[in-house]
């Protein structure tokens, strides 16, 4: 009977044992979520361990992330980090350095595109994440009406310039003028913007900042620099595009708005996620199948994207490490990308194959090089919130842009001390 | 013998109420004494606990912040706006409605719908309809001649459509109390007051409102405590914008503890926010009582 107990606990307990390697993993409901659901059961089948996805919604995400990176064990084996959070994750120290496994399995981490591995990857010389999918902003445009010779014709006799994909600011600027004013096509407008406040407007604004060689703060000092000629430029070109060149609306509108707007076919251009390309060519939400396409915003565009991470709360940080590994090696990175992911690796941009199937790639591939990062400290999301609500002063509500720059710059600033970034 | 009977009775009683009182402190007034506790320390999500004690400091802090001295003005006119507006139009429905002889139950389940939706359900069907360019309320004014309306991008529309989105989401919650108040009214009054000669304007005045006064102040107490907490139609419609427009501050105190990371502030600022209704729910009570004296 004795015998019969001790076989019988042995066995309870070695099924205890073969369950506990499942690792948990928080992640947010978008396309790539997806992907990665679908590389699970190869991943199962390699190292027989399971993977749990909790999928929610961005807006939960940090709620419900926090308390568990706070105790000493919490439930999430793997996190994702979206770049907003990297300054206050790092901060509080709650991210394992990943240096030391990725020596030890020799794991390829010069394929990252090197500015997003500044974004979510490296921080202060030590590897926090592996950049998991990017969502850099791009210039979405009206192909279809660019190769126009009608339009390329009247645009060359006003403004003195041929219409092609703009290089310069300046050049698309002009593009958005003609398109709302001299085109000719009713109810057709040359931008449509998400103004809506605070990530939709500060994100989407970035682009013409940096555009105008502006930028935020000074690199050597932290200095805040948006009260400057650039960014006083940026800002009334932005509130131009939304007053005069826009729909209406679109001071409140977040990115589906705006979006929705550009694929039923009402306007000519959206600067927007990179992700969004391959939803245009989708029949079910577009009418502009075929006809967008995209390009790097002159001047560079605003880089973005998100990272795996293993907490310091991870219950089992090696099971976790061998996910992280799996699911970013070249060969599933690839697979991912063919799904539609959206990759952070320089090879996937330059494979024969993803180029066939994706013809936009090359472009993305540009994009993604130039791209500029948003400030990154701890306090980047209480930042976001604060340029959001002057810029959305500034462009509904009639502050001068000059006066709204400086009231961010002195925000700013104050954030920055607090962080211990600026003296 | 009646006296120990009574004893033992009320020993039954708190035995009885015991496990629903122990309930009601672990999730009313302990939130509310730690909500109080954190108000005067250092609590931040970077480091979550109460090490420090920092007076009063936070809430002066508060005041001295214009956002949310702004956040309190702009909250202070919803709430008048939607609470007047919800109780006239819900006043009036329910005195059409407490007339009806037939198919009452078919009336109240269509005005019941609203109120059955939840909030971000709502904040996201209007701001599909109201999609300036693409959405159905612009095209059915275009069908008979009006330019299109930007509902929510410019800040005085802006703060009326949120309003009336949520008249339309809450406006039921009114009929129904007050609908319920009206029924149970009695009737001999009225009858009085008719072979007196009076009319329908009189017996409302002289008989309905002041009847109805104990259900108005409920009635309105309740609205009032819920509009202050508003915040899902605003996050979903607008998050605060354009500009400053709907910054409404239970929206703003959420953003101090989860995007600020400032869980100790945020407690002060709400603690603040719980004064003021309490003070207000206070006051009309009062005012109400001394009218029906």
């Amino acid at each position: 009977m004795k015998k019969f107990l001790l076989a019988s606990s042995m066995l309870i307990a070695s099924a205890f044992g073969a369950e506990a390697q499942t690792i948990n993993i928080l992640m947010e409901s978008v396309p790539d979520t997806r992907y990665v659901q679908e590389m699970l059961p190869e991943f199962k089948e390699k190292t027989g361990i399971d993977v749990q996805l909790e999928v929610v919604n961005y807006a939960e995400m940090h709620t419900k992330l926090v308390p568990q990176l706070v105790a000493p064990e919490g439930s999430y084996d793997v996190i994702i980090v979206d770049f907003y959070w990297v300054g206050e994750f790092t901060k509080a120290g709650w991210l394992q350095p990943l240096d030391e496994r990725i020596q030890a399995d020799e794991f390829p981490v010069d394929n990252y595109i090197p500015s997003i591995m500044d974004l979510t990857g490296k921080v202060d010389g030590t590897t926090l994440m592996l950049p998991f999918y990017n969502y850099a902003m791009g210039l979405t445009y009206r192909k279809d009406l660019l190769e126009d010779p009608k339009h390329q014709e009247a645009f060359k006799a006003k403004y003195g310039r041929d219409l092609k994909v703009p290089t310069e600011w300046p050049e698309y600027l002009d593009q958005v003028k003609y398109f709302s004013e001299d085109a000719g096509i009713e109810g057709f407008k040359g931008v449509v913007n998400q103004g809506q406040r605070p990530d939709p407007i500060s994100m989407e604004w970035s682009n013409y900042l940096f555009a105008n060689g502006g930028r935020y703060y000074d690199p050597e000092t932290w200095q805040p620099t948006l009260a400057t000629p650039e960014g006083i430029a940026a800002l009334t070109q932005y509130r131009d595009s939304i007053q005069k060149y826009g729909p209406i609306g679109a001071a409140n509108f977040s990115f589906d708005d705006a979006f929705n707007v550009a694929a039923q076919g009402k306007a000519y251009s959206y600067l927007t996620f990179n992700m969004f390309r391959p939803v245009y060519d989708d029949p079910a939400s577009s009418q502009v199948v075929g006809k967008m396409e995209i390009a790097p915003v002159p001047g560079g565009g605003m880089n973005g994207s998100w990272g795996w991470a293993i907490p310091k709360s991870s219950p089992d940080p090696d099971a976790a490490w061998e996910f992280i590994k799996f699911i970013e090696s070249p060969e599933i990175a690839k697979k991912r990308a063919l799904l539609g992911g959206a990759a952070t690796q320089k090879q996937i941009y330059e494979d024969p194959e993803l180029i066939e199937k994706f013809s936009y790639y090359p472009q993305l591939g540009e994009l993604l090089a130039y791209a500029q990062n948003f400030p990154v400290f701890t306090y980047t999301p209480e930042f976001v919130d604060v340029l959001g609500r002057e810029l959305s002063l500034a462009v509904a509500d009639g502050k001068d842009p000059k006066e709204a720059l400086e009231q961010v710059d002195k925000d700013f600033a104050e954030l920055l001390r607090k962080d211990g970034k600026l003296q | 013998m009646t006296a120990a009977i009574a004893q033992r009775d009320r020993w039954f009683g708190f035995a009885m109420t015991l496990p629903g009182l122990l309930a009601l402190l672990l999730v009313v007034l302990f939130p509310i004494l730690f909500t109080l506790w954190t108000s005067t320390s250092d609590f931040t999500l970077l480091k979550p606990s109460n090490d420090a004690f920092l007076g009063l400091s936070h809430y002066t802090q508060a005041f001295a912040t214009p956002e949310f001295r702004h956040a309190l003005s702009v909250t202070l006119a919803f709430v008048v706006a939607v609470v007047v507006l919800e109780f006239l139009v819900g006043f009036a429905v329910a005195l059409a409605l407490d007339k009806v002889e037939h198919g009452k139950a078919v009336y109240y389940v269509i005005l019941l719908f609203p109120l059955l939706m939840n909030p971000i359900v709502v904040g996201l069907i209007w701001k599909m309809f109201l999609h300036p360019t693409l959405g159905i309320v612009n095209y059915v004014l275009s069908l008979v001649g009006i330019p299109p309306v930007d509902w929510l991008g410019v800040p005085d529309n802006a703060f009326w459509t949120v309003v009336a989105v949520d008249i339309w989401h809450q406006v039921s919650f009114m009929i129904v109390l007050l609908l319920a108040g009206l029924a149970a009214l009695p009737k001999e009054p009225y009858e009085a007051a008719r072979l007196e000669g009076a009319g329908t304007i009189r017996c409302f005045f002289w008989i309905t409102l002041p009847l109805m006064r104990p259900v108005i102040v409920v009635t309105l107490l309740i609205r009032l405590i819920f509009a202050v907490k508003t915040y899902d139609i605003i996050y979903i419609m607008t998050r605060g914008g354009p500009g400053q427009a709907t910054e409404l501050v239970s929206y703003y105190i959420y953003r101090r503890a989860f995007v600020g990371l400032d869980v100790s502030q945020a407690s002060a600022m709400a603690v603040i926010l719980l004064l003021v209704v309490l003070a207000l729910t206070a006051w009309l009570h009062r005012y109400m009582r001394s009218l029906a004296q």
